[in-house]
């Protein structure tokens, strides 16, 4: 199958800017006030419209971690939440709880590119996946020795290849999950995995007091890139889709640290953010330079200069898990 | 109005009269129900809409009032659940055809979040399951879950049996809570009065006994003993503040409920108001002999750092007329809110008293945190902080700590602290109540107290100074991280003075040392050699005691093997078994087995 998404990022860093072919999405929650069985503030899923709106999305919900959704179908999204997997139609409007009582509190959520009807969960208890667009799921975690699982990415350029990030470090399989082998971050609770939309070979994983990791051999096998986050909690990593060696790590006591060189050297952008707690980042695929960031019950951020400057950009107070571009068109 | 002010005036006379004269079951039941149906305030909610509807009484006014609850837009999750299904089951033809509508309508526009713990997802299943019963054969699109009513039942039945499954063979996981005893009787005692499926409706009752029983043979007076998996700030020392004294009082006539009424217990009574049985009312007011309890529960959820999802929870209470002396192994076995041990004295009147005595390190970690719950590890304890406000702050006196070990024969507990360098809180807290009779600081090292009937002689391992706590009385605190503490309770009718006690506790072997580890060996003064070192299984008279053989009840009433889905009650003579592998309750006398 051909490689959608890099060749949409390709043509965008090639062409003139098209922001109406995306919509930035936020899985966030109004935390301040909320303990279970209170009133819960506007939470969930908030999706920002063509005029630059946010719009809370389908039910309100205090956990909502991540989304995903297939190209082919993009209006359709998947979301990692409290109650589990959650299929939200329409744009995120209609929803329906795809898993049962056997999964609790999702961390991640993936798609798979390249086997239609196949989509990952990543939960407490391990990895579920579904084969036939989320009607039924079986475990997919057998020989992980501890279960507690953050992150779930799969390879879009080979089929059956992924990797998850768990209490003890990176685990990669080739087979679909069926097995896994342990490729790095060994001890480390591994929090968010990146692809590389330049090249699928390369990856990157933030994790709980170890750094960055990096795999240049499309996740098998890992190295602590050692220049950043070492000692502190990384929550999530960027590549910028419109250029090839910049990346952006966010985290807690770290905030928004950028790098030109691939990795190799890091510098912190944090002026203009009220505090260096950043839960999630992303680069706008179509404007070069754009990065948003969420920092913790303050707000979404955005700059247009990479993190030189910061301007706040709505959903105030909240904590943002993770934000995500989904394609503006849809399939309706 | 008269039938209000009578009310009030049987509700004053029913706090009054509670412990010498409670009222007859179905008059405690009643008393609960009016004090919803006719609130002396204004502020009538959901509880109130239906315990009028379970008195059909102003049928009106209640859809008049449910129609407003929700168009203001339901909230509170599984707390929203429960009370909106009893009132679809107590309807029965008064509300308004457009009330009804509002009410299904929220099922399908608001969706409560399941929660995190054991009670959220049993009230939000039980509540499920029956408004997925009560609406048959509806589509998903009707549904908040976007499933079909047969879909929502399915998994609703499927947990719920999976819970009791799991209960009956490893044991609860919130086990033995102060207030939170009554989020799990609520929903059983809903389905065993409403569900249609013979089956689950036994399932329910049985698991009514079930759980009335564990908590019949470890009260007091009414007052739930420790240790707890879950209590609070208030509770931990006012042993009576939590709503398990309103189920004493409800259950069993023992002690002074609460006042208002706890609204579990409202709910309660509404659905089934099971009466529990006679053995079960004997077995909650005998304590005419000492006796030995013992249960094995698990923990929460251990999501992080552990193989094992659930650890086992070994608990031992020991009850008689005057005290109970309850504690489990330490450690962390549930976040936060664990009481791990305590010395409950009995008192006339425990309302505002502080009737327990107890020793913790108080621990507070990012490790505890992200053991049992899934956030980051940043944020988490600001989060936690905010609705459980001491857990982060050095003076508390609740929560379980990794660093605490505890060995209890009879009424004799050693509790030793072996704290790491560098750990947020390097000390031990000990509570000594404004209610103790009396305080003495003896040049042995002993410390003696009375409370109520109850002697207590302690000896700290370490030295200790003392801080005020606020609300009365003092905390004894030792900044030394190995530490621990020998305490023996004994009744007042066993030795007539303060000196008989410090005379027959000074008499008694005890060893001590703090290094490499704390150790303690010492002769209770029920005559037993104990020997406890840190991190060392503990022995009795030489002979290690046997975790392996606990049982999930062992005692002189509730007796069931781990994984047996059986409890055997006995009392008197008398002898019931619940057998949840058949659903159904086996009645015989035991021919003197029992006491």
């Amino acid at each position: 199958m051909a490689d959608w998404i890099r060749v949409l990022w390709v043509a965008l860093a090639a062409s003139a800017p098209l922001p109406a072919q995306f919509l930035l999405t936020a899985c966030m929650v109004n935390s301040r006030a909320y303990v279970v069985g209170a009133r819960l503030p506007a939470s969930g899923l908030s999706v920002r419209d063509a005029a630059g709106i946010w719009r809370h999305t389908g039910f309100n919900h205090p956990l909502v971690t991540a989304l995903d959704y297939d190209p082919r179908q993009p209006d359709t999204l998947y979301l990692a939440a409290g109650n589990g997997c959650i299929r939200a139609a329409n744009r995120g409007r209609d929803w329906r709880i795809l898993t049962g009582e056997e999964v609790t509190e999702l961390r991640d959520v993936a798609v798979d590119r390249l086997t239609p009807g196949t989509l990952y969960i990543a939960h407490p208890a391990g990895i579920r996946v579904s084969r036939d667009g989320g009607a039924s799921w079986q475990d997919a975690s057998r020989g992980i020795p501890r279960k507690f699982t953050m992150s779930v990415a799969l390879d879009r350029t080979r089929a059956g290849h992924l990797v998850v990030g768990t209490e003890t470090g990176l685990f990669f399989s080739a087979d679909g999950g069926a097995s896994w082998t342990p490729a790095g971050a060994a001890g480390f609770q591994v929090m968010r995995i990146q692809q590389s939309p330049h090249d699928p070979k390369l990856w990157l994983a933030a994790t709980q007091l170890g750094g960055l990791f990096r795999s240049t051999d499309g996740g098998a096998s890992w190295e602590n890139l050692g220049a950043i986050g070492a000692g502190r909690n990384l929550y999530d990593v960027a590549f910028d889709p419109t250029a090839p060696e910049r990346i952006a790590v966010g985290g807690w006591s770290v905030g928004v640290a950028v790098s030109a060189d691939g990795g190799k050297t890091w510098t912190a952008r944090n002026a203009g953010l009220p505090r260096p707690d950043v839960w999630s980042l992303a680069f706008d695929p179509a404007r070069p330079g754009r990065l948003y960031a969420g920092v913790h019950e303050e707000a979404l951020f955005v700059s247009d200069d990479a993190g030189l400057s910061w301007r706040k950009e709505g959903l105030e107070g909240t904590v943002i898990y993770r934000l995500t571009f989904i394609p503006a068109g849809g399939g309706r | 109005m008269k039938r209000l002010a009578a009310c009030g005036v049987l509700a004053i006379l029913g706090v009054a009269l509670a412990p010498a004269s409670p009222p007859p079951f179905a008059e405690r039941v009643r008393q609960v129900i009016d004090a919803y149906a006719y609130p002396k305030g204004a502020d009538a909610g959901y509880a109130t809409i239906a315990a009028k509807l379970k008195r059909r009484a102003d049928p009106a006014w209640c859809s008049r009032r449910l129609i407003e609850l929700l168009d203001q837009g339901p909230t509170g999750d599984m707390f929203w659940m429960f009370p909106v299904t009893a009132i679809a089951y107590l309807d029965q033809g008064q509300l308004s055809p457009e009330a009804r509508h509002a009410l299904r309508r929220a099922w399908r526009t608001y969706m409560p979040f399941r929660g995190d713990t054991e009670n959220h997802w049993l009230l939000y299943y039980a509540s499920l399951y029956l408004m997925a019963q009560k609406w048959p054969n509806e589509p998903g699109e009707t549904w908040f879950s976007g499933k079909s009513s047969a879909e929502n039942f399915r998994e609703a039945d499927a947990w719920i049996r999976s819970w009791v499954d799991l209960t009956t063979t490893r044991g609860q996981g919130e086990y033995d809570c102060t207030h939170y005893l009554g989020v799990f009787l609520l929903p059983m005692s809903y389905l065993a009065a409403w569900a249609e499926d013979p089956q689950m409706k036994k399932r329910a009752s049985l698991m009514l006994d079930y759980l009335i029983a564990d908590y019949a043979a470890e009260n007091l007076e009414g007052i739930y003993v420790g240790s707890h998996a879950r209590t609070d700030d208030r509770q931990v020392v006012e042993k009576w503040g939590g709503v398990s004294s309103d189920f004493g009082w409800l259950l069993f006539g023992l002690g002074y409920p609460l006042e208002p009424h706890a609204g579990y217990a409202l709910f309660y009574s509404l659905a089934s108001a099971y009466e529990p049985p006679p053995i079960l009312q004997r077995i909650a007011a005998d304590r005419d002999r000492p006796f030995t309890h013992r249960e094995r529960k698990r923990t929460r959820n251990r999501w992080r750092y552990h193989d094992e999802l659930h650890g086992p929870v070994y608990k031992t209470t020991y009850l008689r007329r005057e005290y109970a002396v309850s504690s489990d192994q330490g450690g962390v076995l549930q976040p936060v809110q664990q009481h791990s041990w305590d010395i409950t004295w009995s008192v006339p009147d425990p309302r505002g008293v502080h009737n327990t005595f107890f020793t913790v390190h108080p621990y507070s970690s990012v490790f505890e945190l992200q053991t049992y719950f899934t956030m980051g590890p940043d944020s988490v304890t600001e989060e936690v902080v905010r609705s459980k406000r001491t857990y982060d702050s050095p003076d508390k006196l609740l929560g379980g700590s990794p660093h605490e070990r505890i060995f209890q024969d009879e009424d004799t507990v050693i509790a030793l602290y072996d704290i790491p360098p560098g750990t947020r809180f390097p000390h031990v807290n000990g509570f000594f109540s404004k209610d103790l009779a009396l305080v003495e600081e003896h040049p042995s090292g002993w410390i003696f107290a009375r409370g109520g009937d109850a002697w207590i002689a302690c000896r700290p391992l370490q030295p200790y100074f003392w801080k005020p706590i606020e609300g009365g009385g003092r905390r004894l605190f030792s900044p030394y991280l190995k530490n621990g503490f020998v305490v023996q309770a004994a009744p007042a009718s066993e030795y007539p003075s303060l000196r008989a006690f410090q005379q027959a506790i000074l008499a008694l072997p005890l060893r001590l040392r703090t290094d490499p580890v704390p150790a303690v060996a010492f002769r209770s003064l029920r005559g037993r050699h104990l020997e406890f070192a840190y991190d060392a299984e503990p022995a009795v008279d030489g002979r290690r005691r046997d975790f392996a053989a606990w049982p999930l009840f062992g005692g002189p009433f509730l007796n069931a093997p781990v994984d047996s889905r059986m409890l055997k009650i006995s009392h008197g003579g008398e002898e019931r078994v619940l057998d949840f592998r058949t659903l159904t309750v086996t009645e015989r006398p035991t021919q003197g087995r029992s006491r």
